[in-house]
């Protein structure tokens, strides 16, 4: 039932740990945009002018793409989670 | 007392499970008279630490029938300190040893050893006995002054201890020394540079013993490591990080009177029975590796990368003397294509249960924690020999949510021999990756939704005023 060791493959990462860095530079990148949008967003806008189903998308971006960047930035910096 | 029938039923029930259950767990050989050893080569290897028995064993089978199995023996004084043992047959494959013992010789411990190609009526082997002692090398005197060399007392047997007839039997013993203030004579003997030749004595019986004394100058490290935790941490990312946390104490003849920082640092034979400095080989593939104790980094290390490992030339705070003791952390990551293997969602971890420490380690006692990913399940240990499983907990670390599965076990007096691989198979879904993440991105999501419910609060005290004045 068990497999042999020699039908297996070696296991390797899914992202090479070569690119995290850019990775990170690029999600937190767009990240820190979409959350610096949000945020302007909120302050700005009125009680007449928010609309809240943008409001949910922009923090919805923002969330994705700096959650993903926090990930890589910590593989990155050697916190192999 | 009186019990339930039912009860008495199922007591009996167990008693017969338990006794059924003891005579299959315990092998209970009988010494063959059909076997006799031709001809036994001995190296006793005490220029180290460690006490290393060799033997090239000419076994004859002078029955009547084919010889599947034979016994190894080790005699009562020293049966404690056996670190390992293995042998091998002619074309250096090894032969499977299983302990077993045999009724009369309770103080004897045993070995059964399984010939893979039984040795027919009249034929003869060739076997290669290998062990490994620990512990047995005694400083005598127990306590010197800085400057004094060490002497060792080794107390062994003169004959290979074997409960078959030895036709003809021979040992050398490598002391690696001129220095030998006394050993034992008995005729014929002979002494050249560093080694002590005996034999080759004729035709002795079953279970030979006649005392072995050498009394020498031995100043190698005499290290041992009284505790060492490897924790092996698996990131699917592509990242097995190892930490080792070790203990060591130099278990040579103890440091008598006060230590010269100055005559130790001035001469450079000062101390000869110190340890200044020691080497750590570490995988080929070791990368980000530290070494610390609880003040911090020790900066006194080096490290050179070779093409089949990675040296590290570790130098403790201070140096080591007879009695004293330090402790300290190394660890190290290496990329998971180099021991991790991968079919579907079955993965196998295949890993050194320890690693090099330093040569001729002593390693007393060894706990191996293996940290899994997050929601592995189906875990199943395989060890090249037998250890103490410890029992399975969970390890809380970034981004956990229900612990990640650790599994560990511990095994005592480990020596380079046990430097083997251990298999782990495990079942790991892989969409299981984008926990991590996506733990992340609900953390920041849900802060955010705070600040949209937040802009919609009205705290003010004074009513607003619905149309603006500007």
């Amino acid at each position: 039932m068990s497999l042999e060791i020699e039908s297996m493959v070696r296991y390797t990462s899914p992202i090479n740990p070569a690119v995290f860095p850019h990775l990170t530079l690029l999600l937190l990148g767009i990240g820190i945009f979409f959350t610096a949008w949000f945020f302007v967003y909120e302050v700005t806008s009125t009680k007449l002018s928010r609309d809240l189903f943008k409001e949910l998308l922009l923090s919805l971006v923002a969330a994705l793409f700096s959650g993903f960047g926090i990930l890589f930035l910590l593989l990155w910096v050697g916190i192999y989670v | 007392m009186v019990l339930p029938a039912m009860a008495k039923i199922r007591l009996s029930f167990i008693f017969y499970l338990y006794i059924i259950v003891k005579c299959e767990s315990i092998n209970v050989d009988t010494i063959s008279s059909d076997i006799r050893f031709k001809n036994v080569d001995r190296t006793i290897d005490i220029s180290s630490q460690l006490v290393k028995i060799t033997s090239r064993i000419t076994l004859e089978n002078i029955g009547g029938t084919p010889a599947k199995n034979f016994l190894l023996a080790v005699e009562d004084h020293a049966k404690n300190s056996v670190a390992f043992f293995g042998a091998k047959d002619s074309n250096n494959k090894e032969i499977r040893l299983v302990e077993t013992t045999v009724k009369g010789y309770d103080y004897v411990r045993f070995w059964r050893a399984e010939l893979k190609e039984p040795v027919n009526a009249g034929a003869s082997a060739t076997i290669t006995v290998e062990s490994v002692f620990t512990k047995t090398l005694q400083p005598y005197p127990t306590a010197i002054t800085q400057q004094e060399d060490q002497l060792i007392k080794y107390v062994g047997n003169l004959f290979s201890y074997s409960p078959y007839y030895v036709v003809s039997q021979k040992t050398n013993v490598v002391v690696n020394t001129k220095n030998v203030e006394s050993f034992t004579k008995v005729k014929p003997f002979s002494q050249q540079d560093g080694s002590i030749q005996y034999g080759a004595y004729a035709n002795t019986k079953p279970f030979s013993e006649k005392e072995l004394v050498i009394h020498y100058k031995n100043n190698s490290p005499f290290l041992t490591v009284t505790r060492v935790e490897r924790l092996i941490e698996v990131s699917h990312w592509g990242n097995i990080a190892v930490e080792e946390v070790i203990e060591i104490e130099h278990t040579g003849a103890k440091l008598k009177g006060p230590f010269s920082r100055y005559d130790y640092q001035q001469d450079h034979h000062s101390g000869p029975a110190s340890v200044r400095s020691y080497k750590t080989l570490l995988p080929a593939s070791a990368s980000d590796v530290y070494y610390r104790d609880t003040n911090g980094n020790i900066s006194t290390s080096n490290m050179k990368v070779k093409k089949d490992s990675v040296e590290l030339d570790l130098r403790p705070r201070y140096p080591l003397f007879g009695g004293w003791r330090t402790h300290y952390t190394l660890g190290y990551n290496v990329p998971s294509y180099e021991y991790l293997y991968q079919s579907g969602n079955e993965y196998l971890l295949k890993m050194r249960v320890i690693d090099h420490i330093y040569d001729d380690m002593q390693v007393d006692e060894l706990v191996t924690k293996i940290i899994l990913p997050e929601g592995s399940t189906n875990i199943k240990l395989n060890l090249p020999y037998a250890v103490t499983r410890l029992p399975d907990s969970l390890h809380y670390t970034y981004l956990d949510t229900k612990g990640r599965p650790v599994i560990s076990f511990l095994k005592k007096n480990i020596v380079e021999n046990h430097i083997q691989d251990f298999q782990l198979r495990y079942t790991f879904p892989r969409l299981l990756m984008l926990q991590e993440p996506l733990l992340v991105v609900g953390f920041l999501y849900a802060l955010f939704l705070c600040v949209i419910i937040y802009v919609r609060l009205d705290f003010s005290i004074h009513k607003a005023d619905h149309h603006h004045k500007d």
